[in-house]
């Protein structure tokens, strides 16, 4: 599984801000631009961006492999055709230069994610979306990062404690429902809790942030996005 | 002292701090349930992802059942392996089931204005089972309608061939808002919030 793993490579350093601007430039560039000999070159960018990570290519292959799997499907299913001539092979190939697109747009996010802890991103977000709703995001993507392993736990002894009444021997229906009941009813209970702690310790619309700064790199970061969200421009 | 300090404290009212609180715990639980299945007999998985998405509008509305559902996509954005396999990153999203992650922001809030037929939710117990059995299948229709395209766009198929594809998926849909009728419809004493 592909998470935040701390390090000091370069990509580690960076503001999470120039990070996030740099995943969608490339997203638009990699999407917009034509296949060759551009699709090349942005797979190599984004090689460049795991190795300044510090992520091996096999490690990223390997976290999304099951992406790459439905990927792979594209080119396989769209040539076939049910009826002569069974196979056509121009529907294949403008199905790989679809499906390749995406190959390079995940690499680049798995450099992010390998280098980037949710609370610099919380900070990113609220620092960037302005207003009240910033405020509501970043405190939000925190705190459900923050219960996701609670959930989990819920979910975890639900299970056992159907398993345990012989719950697999119920109806689909019986069963999941009885599971999503449990799993609702704790979670919301959890929520009650949550909002008069949050009450309770004078829960804010001005709060003290973690501080963001940037370096001189950050900017070139923050260029680099720039050029490469403006590339379809080239292709005009 | 060299640190300065705001004059006041801009306190959140307690309303938005409790829908705040219901859109946190239903992220977490879908980012959770979208990793969890049941084996079917001959051992075909039922996957519980689309119930977090059916229950953000139901319970929440369409405001904070929408905003739950952002804040699933963003904190998998951010790096939370909460898509399908445990995934995560801006990859996932723009691949190619990347437009049915999109779509359940707009789901949650599509089943949230049908079901609740207001922007301001009502409680779990004075929802009519027409109301949300008519907006899971709006939801559903969202769903499907933004992700298959979105599938079919980057696979680099046509869309009768994705949709075709994705058929099958339908009938388990259709099975899980049956389930959440059921749960919710009349009333549900676990769900009642004071």
């Amino acid at each position: 599984m592909l998470t935040y793993t701390p390090g000091e490579t370069l990509a580690h350093r960076l503001d999470p801000r120039g990070k996030l601007a740099v995943q969608f430039g490339f997203a638009i560039a990699v999407f917009a631009g034509p296949a060759v000999p551009w699709l090349p070159a942005m797979l190599a960018l984004a090689v460049g961006c795991l190795l300044l990570a510090g992520l091996s290519v096999w490690r990223a292959l390997r976290a999304y492999w099951v992406v790459l799997v439905v990927l792979s499907l594209g080119p396989v299913l769209g040539a076939v055709t049910i009826g002569p001539p069974w196979i056509q092979p121009e529907r294949g190939l403008d199905s790989l230069r679809s499906v390749a697109r995406v190959v390079p747009v995940l690499f680049v996010s798995a450099a992010f994610v390998h280098s980037t802890p949710v609370r610099e991103t919380r900070a990113a977000i609220q620092r960037t979306v302005p207003g009240r709703f910033g405020q509501l995001l970043g405190v939000g993507v925190a705190l459900t990062f923050r219960f996701i392993p609670v959930v989990r736990e819920d979910l975890r002894r639900i299970r056992e404690a159907v398993l345990a009444r012989g719950g697999e021997r119920r109806p689909l229906r019986d069963r999941a429902g009885r599971i999503t009941t449990l799993a609702l009813a704790r979670s919301m209970a959890r929520a009650d809790r949550l909002s008069v702690a949050l009450q309770a310790r004078c829960f804010a619309w001005n709060p003290t942030l973690p501080r963001l700064s940037f370096a001189p790199v950050d900017y070139a970061v923050l260029a680099l996005a720039a050029g490469l969200a403006l590339s379809p421009l080239l292709w005009l | 002292m060299s640190q300065e300090y705001s004059d006041s404290v801009d306190l959140v009212n307690a309303g938005t701090v409790a829908y705040l609180s219901g859109a946190v715990l239903i992220a977490a639980l879908t980012a959770v349930l979208a990793q969890f299945s049941i084996d079917l007999p001959g051992g075909v998985p039922f996957s519980f992802q689309p119930f977090g998405v059916f229950f953000a509008g139901v319970l929440l509305g369409p405001i904070w059942g929408g905003f739950s559902m952002l804040l699933y996509l963003l904190v998998g954005i951010a790096g939370a392996p909460v898509f399908s396999n445990g995934t995560a990153g801006v990859g996932i999203v723009l691949g190619p089931t990347g437009g049915f992650l999109i779509s359940y922001v707009f789901a949650a809030a599509a089943i949230g204005l049908v079901a609740h037929r207001s922007l301001d939710p009502v409680g779990v117990d004075d929802l009519p089972a027409v109301g949300v059995t008519a907006g899971l299948v709006v939801g559903s229709a969202i769903i499907y309608a933004i992700g298959v395209p979105w599938f079919a766009e980057v696979q680099g198929w046509t869309l009768p061939r994705a949709a075709g594809f994705m058929a099958p998926f339908a009938v388990g849909d259709a099975v899980k808002i049956a389930i959440t009728v059921g749960i919710v419809a009349g009333g549900n004493e676990l769900l009642e919030r004071p």
